[in-house]
Protein backbone atom coordinates (compact mmCIF):
# COMPACT_ATOMS: atom_id res chain seq x y z
CA UNK A 1 0.00 0.00 0.00
CA UNK A 2 2.05 2.96 -1.20
CA UNK A 3 1.45 6.51 0.06
CA UNK A 4 -1.26 8.25 -1.95
CA UNK A 5 -0.97 11.68 -3.50
CA UNK A 6 -4.27 12.63 -1.84
CA UNK A 7 -2.86 11.83 1.58
CA UNK A 8 0.33 13.75 0.89
CA UNK A 9 -1.67 16.78 -0.21
CA UNK A 10 -3.77 16.57 2.93
CA UNK A 11 -0.66 16.38 5.10
CA UNK A 12 0.88 19.36 3.28
CA UNK A 13 -2.24 21.43 3.99
CA UNK A 14 -2.15 20.41 7.65
CA UNK A 15 1.52 21.29 7.88
CA UNK A 16 0.57 24.73 6.60
CA UNK A 17 -1.87 25.05 9.47
CA UNK A 18 -5.13 24.60 7.55
CA UNK A 19 -7.83 23.75 10.08
CA UNK A 20 -10.22 22.37 7.43
CA UNK A 21 -7.62 19.87 6.34
CA UNK A 22 -7.16 18.71 9.92
CA UNK A 23 -10.91 18.38 10.31
CA UNK A 24 -11.01 16.35 7.08
CA UNK A 25 -8.26 14.02 8.27
CA UNK A 26 -10.07 13.39 11.55
CA UNK A 27 -13.34 12.68 9.74
CA UNK A 28 -11.62 10.23 7.41
CA UNK A 29 -9.66 8.24 9.92
CA UNK A 30 -11.26 8.45 13.36
CA UNK A 31 -13.79 5.67 12.74
CA UNK A 32 -11.23 3.05 11.76
CA UNK A 33 -8.88 4.10 14.57
CA UNK A 34 -11.69 3.87 17.10
CA UNK A 35 -12.63 0.42 15.81
CA UNK A 36 -8.97 -0.63 16.08
CA UNK A 37 -8.72 0.54 19.69
CA UNK A 38 -12.15 -0.70 20.77
CA UNK A 39 -11.31 -4.20 19.68
CA UNK A 40 -8.96 -4.18 22.68
CA UNK A 41 -10.61 -1.63 24.96
CA UNK A 42 -14.38 -2.01 24.80
CA UNK A 43 -14.97 0.96 27.11
CA UNK A 44 -15.95 3.66 24.66
CA UNK A 45 -14.77 6.69 26.62
CA UNK A 46 -11.31 5.21 27.25
CA UNK A 47 -11.01 4.12 23.63
CA UNK A 48 -11.94 7.62 22.45
CA UNK A 49 -9.26 9.06 24.73
CA UNK A 50 -6.68 6.79 23.12
CA UNK A 51 -7.75 7.90 19.64
CA UNK A 52 -7.57 11.50 20.76
CA UNK A 53 -3.99 10.91 21.95
CA UNK A 54 -3.19 9.33 18.59
CA UNK A 55 -4.34 12.43 16.70
CA UNK A 56 -2.34 14.66 19.01
CA UNK A 57 0.62 12.34 18.48
CA UNK A 58 0.26 12.67 14.71
CA UNK A 59 0.33 16.45 14.87
CA UNK A 60 3.33 16.41 17.18
CA UNK A 61 5.23 14.12 14.82
CA UNK A 62 4.33 15.89 11.56
CA UNK A 63 7.68 17.70 11.23
CA UNK A 64 9.30 14.25 10.87
CA UNK A 65 6.55 12.68 8.74
CA UNK A 66 7.94 10.52 5.93
CA UNK A 67 5.77 11.17 2.88
CA UNK A 68 6.65 7.79 1.39
CA UNK A 69 4.83 6.12 4.25
CA UNK A 70 1.08 5.55 3.81
CA UNK A 71 -0.85 7.83 6.15
CA UNK A 72 -3.25 5.16 7.35
CA UNK A 73 -0.42 2.84 8.34
CA UNK A 74 1.34 5.65 10.13
CA UNK A 75 -1.81 6.54 12.05
CA UNK A 76 -2.39 2.91 13.01
CA UNK A 77 1.18 2.66 14.32
CA UNK A 78 0.70 5.78 16.49
CA UNK A 79 -2.65 4.43 17.72
CA UNK A 80 -1.00 1.07 18.51
CA UNK A 81 1.66 2.88 20.50
CA UNK A 82 -0.93 4.86 22.50
CA UNK A 83 -3.02 1.74 22.97
CA UNK A 84 0.00 -0.13 24.30
CA UNK A 85 0.59 2.67 26.83
CA UNK A 86 -3.02 2.45 27.97
CA UNK A 87 -2.94 -1.34 28.27
CA UNK A 88 0.24 -1.11 30.34
CA UNK A 89 -1.43 1.40 32.63
CA UNK A 90 -4.33 -1.05 32.98
CA UNK A 91 -1.88 -3.85 33.81
CA UNK A 92 -2.87 -5.89 30.76
CA UNK A 93 0.45 -5.62 28.96
CA UNK A 94 3.71 -6.46 30.72
CA UNK A 95 6.49 -3.94 31.08
CA UNK A 96 9.53 -5.42 29.40
CA UNK A 97 12.91 -5.46 31.16
CA UNK A 98 14.66 -2.27 30.09
CA UNK A 99 18.13 -3.83 30.01
CA UNK A 100 17.16 -6.00 27.08
CA UNK A 101 14.58 -3.87 25.41
CA UNK A 102 15.17 -0.36 24.24
CA UNK A 103 11.68 -0.25 22.79
CA UNK A 104 8.49 -2.21 23.13
CA UNK A 105 8.20 -2.85 19.48
CA UNK A 106 6.15 0.16 18.55
CA UNK A 107 6.41 0.82 14.87
CA UNK A 108 9.50 -1.18 14.06
CA UNK A 109 9.87 -4.47 12.32
CA UNK A 110 10.64 -7.74 14.03
CA UNK A 111 13.18 -10.50 14.04
CA UNK A 112 13.13 -13.91 12.50
CA UNK A 113 13.09 -17.06 14.52
CA UNK A 114 16.08 -18.13 16.58
CA UNK A 115 18.37 -15.29 15.67
CA UNK A 116 20.50 -13.85 18.44
CA UNK A 117 20.59 -10.06 18.64
CA UNK A 118 24.35 -10.05 18.59
CA UNK A 119 24.55 -12.08 15.37
CA UNK A 120 23.42 -9.25 13.12
CA UNK A 121 24.00 -5.67 14.07
CA UNK A 122 23.55 -3.31 11.18
CA UNK A 123 23.10 0.37 10.65
CA UNK A 124 19.64 1.87 10.25
CA UNK A 125 20.54 2.87 6.71
CA UNK A 126 21.56 -0.67 5.78
CA UNK A 127 18.36 -2.02 7.26
CA UNK A 128 16.26 0.44 5.28
CA UNK A 129 18.00 -0.62 2.06
CA UNK A 130 17.31 -4.27 2.83
CA UNK A 131 13.71 -3.53 3.66
CA UNK A 132 13.13 -1.50 0.52
CA UNK A 133 14.53 -4.31 -1.63
CA UNK A 134 12.44 -6.97 0.08
CA UNK A 135 9.24 -4.91 0.01
CA UNK A 136 9.60 -4.50 -3.76
CA UNK A 137 10.23 -8.22 -4.22
CA UNK A 138 7.38 -9.31 -1.95
CA UNK A 139 4.97 -6.84 -3.52
CA UNK A 140 5.90 -8.18 -6.96
CA UNK A 141 5.24 -11.77 -5.93
CA UNK A 142 1.95 -10.89 -4.24
CA UNK A 143 0.82 -8.97 -7.29
CA UNK A 144 1.77 -11.95 -9.47
CA UNK A 145 -0.48 -14.19 -7.34
CA UNK A 146 -3.35 -11.72 -7.55
CA UNK A 147 -3.05 -11.20 -11.29
CA UNK A 148 -3.15 -14.93 -11.90
CA UNK A 149 -5.86 -15.52 -9.27
CA UNK A 150 -3.50 -17.78 -7.32
CA UNK A 151 -5.42 -17.13 -4.14
CA UNK A 152 -4.50 -20.36 -2.37
CA UNK A 153 -0.83 -19.82 -3.03
CA UNK A 154 -1.10 -16.30 -1.61
CA UNK A 155 -2.98 -17.58 1.44
CA UNK A 156 -0.35 -20.25 1.91
CA UNK A 157 2.56 -17.79 1.80
CA UNK A 158 0.79 -15.44 4.17
CA UNK A 159 0.32 -18.28 6.66
CA UNK A 160 3.95 -19.36 6.36
CA UNK A 161 5.65 -15.98 6.38
CA UNK A 162 3.31 -13.65 8.25
CA UNK A 163 1.83 -16.06 10.80
CA UNK A 164 4.83 -18.37 10.98
CA UNK A 165 2.81 -21.56 10.44
CA UNK A 166 4.53 -24.78 9.47
CA UNK A 167 4.00 -26.39 6.07
CA UNK A 168 1.91 -29.07 7.74
CA UNK A 169 -0.37 -26.58 9.50
CA UNK A 170 -0.82 -24.53 6.34
CA UNK A 171 -1.65 -27.68 4.34
CA UNK A 172 -4.28 -28.65 6.89
CA UNK A 173 -5.83 -25.17 6.93
CA UNK A 174 -5.96 -24.92 3.14
CA UNK A 175 -6.90 -28.57 2.66
CA UNK A 176 -4.06 -29.21 0.22
CA UNK A 177 -1.13 -31.61 0.34
CA UNK A 178 2.11 -30.72 2.09
CA UNK A 179 3.79 -31.20 -1.28
CA UNK A 180 1.62 -28.44 -2.76
CA UNK A 181 2.63 -26.15 0.09
CA UNK A 182 6.30 -26.99 -0.43
CA UNK A 183 6.00 -26.29 -4.16
CA UNK A 184 4.33 -22.91 -3.60
CA UNK A 185 6.92 -22.00 -1.03
CA UNK A 186 9.75 -22.93 -3.36
CA UNK A 187 8.34 -20.90 -6.25
CA UNK A 188 7.57 -17.90 -4.12
CA UNK A 189 10.88 -17.77 -2.30
CA UNK A 190 13.03 -18.55 -5.35
CA UNK A 191 12.32 -15.14 -6.83
CA UNK A 192 12.81 -13.47 -3.48
CA UNK A 193 16.17 -15.16 -3.12
CA UNK A 194 17.20 -13.90 -6.54
CA UNK A 195 16.23 -10.39 -5.51
CA UNK A 196 18.18 -10.66 -2.26
CA UNK A 197 21.22 -11.90 -4.16
CA UNK A 198 20.93 -9.13 -6.75
CA UNK A 199 20.96 -6.58 -3.97
CA UNK A 200 24.10 -8.19 -2.53
CA UNK A 201 22.27 -8.86 0.71
CA UNK A 202 23.87 -11.64 2.77
CA UNK A 203 21.79 -14.78 3.27
CA UNK A 204 21.83 -14.30 7.04
CA UNK A 205 19.62 -11.21 6.75
CA UNK A 206 16.52 -13.22 5.81
CA UNK A 207 17.22 -16.85 6.75
CA UNK A 208 13.53 -17.69 6.20
CA UNK A 209 14.32 -17.73 2.48
CA UNK A 210 16.74 -20.60 2.89
CA UNK A 211 14.84 -22.78 5.37
CA UNK A 212 13.46 -26.11 4.15
CA UNK A 213 13.68 -25.30 0.45
CA UNK B 1 -4.35 -23.72 24.42
CA UNK B 2 -5.52 -24.61 20.95
CA UNK B 3 -2.59 -23.15 18.99
CA UNK B 4 1.09 -23.00 19.90
CA UNK B 5 2.64 -19.57 20.45
CA UNK B 6 4.94 -18.86 17.55
CA UNK B 7 7.68 -16.25 17.30
CA UNK B 8 5.64 -14.54 14.58
CA UNK B 9 2.72 -14.28 17.04
CA UNK B 10 4.90 -12.63 19.66
CA UNK B 11 6.32 -10.20 17.10
CA UNK B 12 2.81 -9.25 16.03
CA UNK B 13 1.78 -8.97 19.67
CA UNK B 14 4.47 -6.34 20.20
CA UNK B 15 2.98 -4.29 17.37
CA UNK B 16 -0.67 -4.74 18.45
CA UNK B 17 -1.17 -6.35 15.07
CA UNK B 18 -2.96 -9.59 15.92
CA UNK B 19 -6.71 -10.06 16.11
CA UNK B 20 -8.06 -9.09 19.53
CA UNK B 21 -8.79 -12.68 20.57
CA UNK B 22 -5.23 -13.69 19.66
CA UNK B 23 -3.87 -10.76 21.66
CA UNK B 24 -5.93 -11.89 24.65
CA UNK B 25 -4.66 -15.45 24.23
CA UNK B 26 -1.06 -14.23 24.41
CA UNK B 27 -1.80 -12.08 27.45
CA UNK B 28 -3.27 -15.10 29.20
CA UNK B 29 -0.20 -17.12 28.27
CA UNK B 30 2.08 -14.40 29.67
CA UNK B 31 0.24 -14.55 32.98
CA UNK B 32 0.72 -18.31 33.10
CA UNK B 33 4.29 -18.34 31.78
CA UNK B 34 6.25 -15.31 33.02
CA UNK B 35 9.26 -16.45 30.99
CA UNK B 36 7.42 -15.15 27.92
CA UNK B 37 8.23 -11.63 29.11
CA UNK B 38 11.92 -12.37 28.72
CA UNK B 39 11.20 -13.80 25.27
CA UNK B 40 9.37 -10.63 24.26
CA UNK B 41 12.19 -8.50 25.61
CA UNK B 42 14.69 -10.54 23.62
CA UNK B 43 12.64 -9.94 20.46
CA UNK B 44 12.75 -6.20 21.13
CA UNK B 45 16.50 -6.37 21.63
CA UNK B 46 16.84 -8.13 18.27
CA UNK B 47 14.87 -5.34 16.65
CA UNK B 48 17.13 -2.78 18.22
CA UNK B 49 20.06 -4.64 16.73
CA UNK B 50 18.54 -4.29 13.27
CA UNK B 51 17.23 -7.81 12.80
CA UNK B 52 14.07 -8.04 10.72
CA UNK B 53 11.96 -10.76 9.14
CA UNK B 54 10.06 -11.14 5.90
CA UNK B 55 6.78 -11.68 7.75
CA UNK B 56 7.13 -8.58 9.89
CA UNK B 57 7.97 -6.48 6.82
CA UNK B 58 5.02 -7.96 4.92
CA UNK B 59 2.68 -7.18 7.79
CA UNK B 60 4.04 -3.73 8.55
CA UNK B 61 3.82 -2.61 4.92
CA UNK B 62 0.43 -4.30 4.63
CA UNK B 63 1.50 -5.81 1.35
CA UNK B 64 -1.50 -8.08 0.88
CA UNK B 65 -4.19 -6.03 2.60
CA UNK B 66 -7.24 -5.35 0.45
CA UNK B 67 -7.94 -1.69 -0.21
CA UNK B 68 -10.69 0.07 1.72
CA UNK B 69 -12.71 0.14 -1.49
CA UNK B 70 -12.35 -3.62 -1.81
CA UNK B 71 -13.45 -4.04 1.81
CA UNK B 72 -16.50 -1.91 1.03
CA UNK B 73 -17.29 -4.12 -1.96
CA UNK B 74 -16.73 -7.19 0.23
CA UNK B 75 -19.40 -5.90 2.60
CA UNK B 76 -21.77 -5.41 -0.31
CA UNK B 77 -20.97 -8.85 -1.72
CA UNK B 78 -19.74 -7.24 -4.91
CA UNK B 79 -16.34 -8.92 -5.27
CA UNK B 80 -15.67 -11.94 -7.44
CA UNK B 81 -15.50 -15.32 -5.71
CA UNK B 82 -11.72 -15.59 -5.66
CA UNK B 83 -11.16 -12.18 -4.10
CA UNK B 84 -14.08 -12.66 -1.72
CA UNK B 85 -12.49 -15.87 -0.46
CA UNK B 86 -9.13 -14.20 -0.06
CA UNK B 87 -10.48 -11.16 1.80
CA UNK B 88 -12.42 -13.42 4.17
CA UNK B 89 -9.26 -15.44 4.79
CA UNK B 90 -7.18 -12.31 5.40
CA UNK B 91 -9.72 -11.04 7.91
CA UNK B 92 -10.53 -14.27 9.71
CA UNK B 93 -7.53 -16.58 9.44
CA UNK B 94 -4.67 -14.10 9.24
CA UNK B 95 -6.69 -11.87 11.56
CA UNK B 96 -5.40 -8.59 10.16
CA UNK B 97 -6.37 -6.03 12.83
CA UNK B 98 -6.06 -3.07 10.46
CA UNK B 99 -8.43 -4.56 7.91
CA UNK B 100 -10.79 -5.72 10.66
CA UNK B 101 -10.85 -2.14 11.96
CA UNK B 102 -11.55 -0.77 8.49
CA UNK B 103 -14.35 -3.27 7.97
CA UNK B 104 -15.87 -2.48 11.38
CA UNK B 105 -15.70 1.24 10.55
CA UNK B 106 -17.43 0.70 7.22
CA UNK B 107 -20.17 -1.28 8.95
CA UNK B 108 -20.54 1.37 11.65
CA UNK B 109 -20.87 4.11 9.11
CA UNK B 110 -23.91 2.38 7.73
CA UNK B 111 -25.69 2.38 11.06
CA UNK B 112 -24.21 5.08 13.26
CA UNK B 113 -26.09 8.30 13.84
CA UNK B 114 -24.28 11.12 12.08
CA UNK B 115 -24.70 13.28 15.15
CA UNK B 116 -22.69 10.92 17.36
CA UNK B 117 -19.81 10.81 14.89
CA UNK B 118 -19.87 14.61 14.53
CA UNK B 119 -19.70 15.09 18.31
CA UNK B 120 -16.71 12.79 18.52
CA UNK B 121 -14.92 14.45 15.62
CA UNK B 122 -15.52 17.90 17.10
CA UNK B 123 -13.95 16.74 20.33
CA UNK B 124 -10.86 15.36 18.57
CA UNK B 125 -10.53 18.56 16.58
CA UNK B 126 -10.89 20.87 19.55
CA UNK B 127 -8.38 18.95 21.62
CA UNK B 128 -5.72 19.01 18.92
CA UNK B 129 -6.25 22.00 16.60
CA UNK B 130 -4.26 24.26 18.94
CA UNK B 131 -1.17 22.32 17.87
CA UNK B 132 -1.62 23.24 14.20
CA UNK B 133 1.05 25.57 12.91
CA UNK B 134 -0.16 29.13 12.48
CA UNK B 135 -0.40 30.23 8.88
CA UNK B 136 2.25 32.76 7.90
Amino acid sequence: MPASETDNLLIRRIQEGEADAWRELIARFEGRLLAFVRSRIPDRATAEDVVQEAFIGLLASLPNYDRRRPLEGYLFSIAAHKLTDQLRRDGRRPRLPSILAGTDGSGSEGPGPARAASSIVRSGERRRLEETAVVAALAGEIEHCRRHAQWQKLQCMELLLVRGWSNKEAARQLQVSEQAVANWKFEFTARLRTCVRNQDLPAEVFPELYENV
Amino acid sequence: MSQPLRTADLEAYLDEALAAEEMARIEQAIRRQPQLVAQLAALCAQRDAGVHSLGAIWRRHRLSCPTREQLGSFLLGALDDGLTGYVGFHLDVIGCRYCQANLADLKNRQVEQLEAAETRRRRYFQSSAGLLRRKC
